[in-house]
């Protein structure tokens, strides 16, 4: 029983609509950009980060959300680019000068201190008084649940227990800019999950201005208000989760949140209503307007979930199923539409998935197809 | 526990409970099952080499330092060991031993602290660098430095090259040759000890901190410091209880004042023909060693239980 004292999110979830003001900052990134040699590792990064927003770096690694990250707390300096915090330019200070907090994927607690001693270290290099580090200290291990462990050392804590009182010592000293380098990346799956919600309902509750870095796209739609998926040391694109998931800007996006299915083809009409595409293997599919011009070569992307099986003379292309499998509740198809291409990929709710005969139409609502020049691959 | 109350329909079966096991004696575990007969086996030659070359020797020692010129019993010979000149020596070894043991901390830390922050490349060729000299007997090292520092050796001709106030100093057949003479000798031990020790210090730990806003000051003194104590708490006794029974550098760099307990063996064996005083003192060194390493072990399970109490 690794962990017995997990912290009930529910209180803290009801709070965060009497929320006033957050205390965290505003944060904003121009043009940060930083290189190893002869490698570009950020290109040029922007954005503007409000107040309490809870902000996620998404990427594959090499992809230079960490390299980002670290610019920011100030333990790599930009090549040029400003980081700004509540209006004032911290791109020359120290880490130390900062005041962020920072929560590592190693957790970092003090083995030499024990809990109680490493959540009251912050505040007693800003000279907080003896008594309010006490009463502070005790409130921060009630909120994590660990009321009762101040007195023990960090190597008798299991993995998520370490990682909260990590998160409580960057939260203790009410930093403008909570910084998270993959915190739940060494942890188990359950684990992960629950403190996903908790550290969710603690930045809703404290109106926190988070900026968090993980290559789990599900983690990141979970946690985030806004999240910048990153490629090659670029933001492909800067959005809440819902628009990355309907409107990928990047086949990259659509690759990598919605795992989509791509069909090549050719643009034959495009207007404000919709774009109309003729696929290579198939018929004519409606696609959502895009500002492309006919003739141009394209790539149609559309998620697993999103693909409906229907008639062989009613979709804008066939094929034949060649896989099922039983995922819990969803049911995945692989259906082989030409020789030479990949298998497309269908999610159907496990219910209503009648044993598909071998040679099914496929089709899509216009508003679930997103259209992409064809020039890069997903 | 929690689990327990939410889960009631589980059945309690009362003979998961471990039994309790008779206690058994020590002569059961030490040759009672046959893995530990076979790990005495196994062990048997170095046991016996051990009882041959070490144990005895000091038992013999110990009899001989007991034994008055008639044969009986007495502690005379510690008497002596610890009384008069003899017991100046044996303050004046002391006070040697602990001022190498700090000046080699003090220098050994600096050392292998700019080695920890090298690249493991560079780091191994410094380190080699340290460690080398230490290959080569301990003799010509300590001619070396007798060139070195005396009266018109290169220490001092740079000191008076540069105009320093009071050079040329006396460096050689006082305490201050000694302490460098042997310091140097010892160097490599604290070195290496404490290198250990600094590597294993997670870097970024210190970033965590600054992270924080600990300045680099803090930083050493909360983090860095508390995190290679242990360190260099066995760094400076290693080099203290080896400094108590070295012979050669003192006896060659020091002058009369400087007579450590080794060099008063040594003549007592070779001049006076005085075994008996001379076992008393070795005994009266070795149960310092002891002495020293209980302390070293006390202190660190105070240091233990002051850090569990001021938390608890």
């Amino acid at each position: 029983m690794p962990d017995l004292h997990i912290a009930d999110p529910a209180p803290a979830m009801t709070t965060a609509s009497q929320q006033t003001s957050p205390t965290g900052k505003a944060l904003s990134i121009v043009g940060l950009h930083k290189t190893y040699g002869s490698a570009v590792a950020v290109d040029s990064a922007s954005m503007e980060i409000a107040a309490g927003e809870f902000v996620t770096f998404l990427g594959p690694s090499g992809s230079g959300k960490t390299t980002t990250l670290m610019m920011v707390a100030g333990f790599v300096e930009p090549d040029s680019g400003t980081v700004t915090v509540g209006g004032r330019d911290v791109t020359r200070l120290a880490p130390q000068k900062r005041g962020f907090g920072f929560v590592f994927q190693q957790y970092l607690l003090f083995p030499h201190m024990t809990v109680g001693e490493n959540l009251a270290f912050p505040l007693q290099l800003r000279g907080v008084p003896k008594a309010e580090i006490r009463t502070r200290v005790h409130e921060a291990l009630e909120m994590a649940g660990m009321g009762g462990f101040a007195g023990r050392r960090p190597r008798e804590l299991s993995g998520g227990q370490q990682q909260r009182v990590a998160l409580c010592r960057a939260l203790i000293y009410r930093p403008p800019v909570i910084l998270m380098d993959e915190p739940l990346g060494a942890l188990d799956k359950k684990l992960r999950d629950q403190l996903q919600v908790e550290i969710k309902a603690i930045q809703r509750e404290l109106g926190l201005t988070v900026i968090y870095v993980t290559h789990d796209q599900e983690e990141a739609l979970v946690l985030s208000d806004r999240i910048a998926v990153m490629r090659d040391g670029g933001i492909d694109q800067f959005d809440t989760p819902r628009e990355l998931f309907e409107r990928p800007r990047t086949p990259f996006v659509a690759d990598f949140l919605g795992a989509a299915n791509f069909l090549p083809g050719r643009v034959m009409k495009g207007d404000d209503d919709a774009t109309l595409v003729r696929i290579d293997h198939g018929g004519l599919l409606t696609a959502r307007p895009h500002s492309l011009s006919p003739g141009q070569q394209v790539q149609a992307a559309v998620q697993p979930g999103r693909l409906r099986v229907c008639a062989p003379e009613q979709g804008f292309c066939t094929g034949t199923v060649e896989t099922v499998t039983y995922v819990g509740t969803l049911v995945r198809t692989g259906v082989r539409i030409a020789e030479d291409t990949p298998l497309l990929r269908l999610e159907v709710p496990a219910g209503r998935a009648p044993a598909p005969p071998p040679r099914v139409g496929l089709t899509a609502d216009a508003e679930d197809i997103n259209v992409f020049p064809a020039e890069r691959d997903g | 526990m929690a689990g327990s109350l939410v889960r009631p329909a589980t059945p309690v079966r009362p003979h998961s409970a471990p039994k309790p096991r008779r206690p058994r004696g020590l002569r059961h575990r030490l040759v009672g099952t046959r893995r530990a007969r076979i790990g005495l086996l196994n062990a048997s030659p170095i046991v016996l080499y051990l009882l041959v070359l070490f144990v005895f020797p000091i038992l013999g020692t110990l009899l001989l330092s007991l034994k008055s010129n008639d044969g009986a019993l007495t502690l005379h010979w510690y008497a002596e060991a610890l009384s008069g000149a003899n017991l100046s020596v044996l303050i004046t070894t002391l006070r040697i031993s602990a001022e190498t043991s700090l000046l080699s901390l003090a220098v050994g830390f600096v050392l292998a602290n700019a080695l920890s922050r090298l690249r493991p490349i560079w780091a191994g060729l410094v380190m080699l660098i340290v460690v080398v000299p230490h290959f080569i007997s301990a003799l010509v090292r300590t001619y070396g430095w007798i060139i070195l520092l005396g009266d018109h050796g290169l220490a001092n001709q740079s000191l008076t090259g540069l105009k320093v106030p009071g050079a040329p100093f006396r460096m050689l057949y006082n305490e201050t040759g000694v302490v460098i003479g042997t310091t140097a000798v010892m160097l490599p031990y604290t070195v290496l000890l404490l290198y250990g020790v600094m590597r294993g210090v997670d870097r970024r730990l210190l970033a965590a901190a600054a992270s924080m806003g600990a300045g680099r000051v803090r930083i050493f003194a909360r983090i860095y410091l508390p995190l290679v104590a242990p360190g260099l708490a066995s760094a400076g006794l290693l080099s203290f209880i080896l400094c108590l029974g070295y012979y050669i550098t003192p006896a060659l760099m020091g002058g009369t004042k400087q007579t450590m307990v080794a060099s008063l063996i040594n003549d007592q064996v070779m001049k006076q023909d005085q075994w008996n005083g001379a076992a008393a003192q070795g005994v009266v060194l070795l149960l310092i060693t002891f002495a020293g390493l209980l302390l070293l072990k006390t202190a660190r399970s105070i240091g233990a239980g002051a850090r569990k109490r001021s938390t608890s």
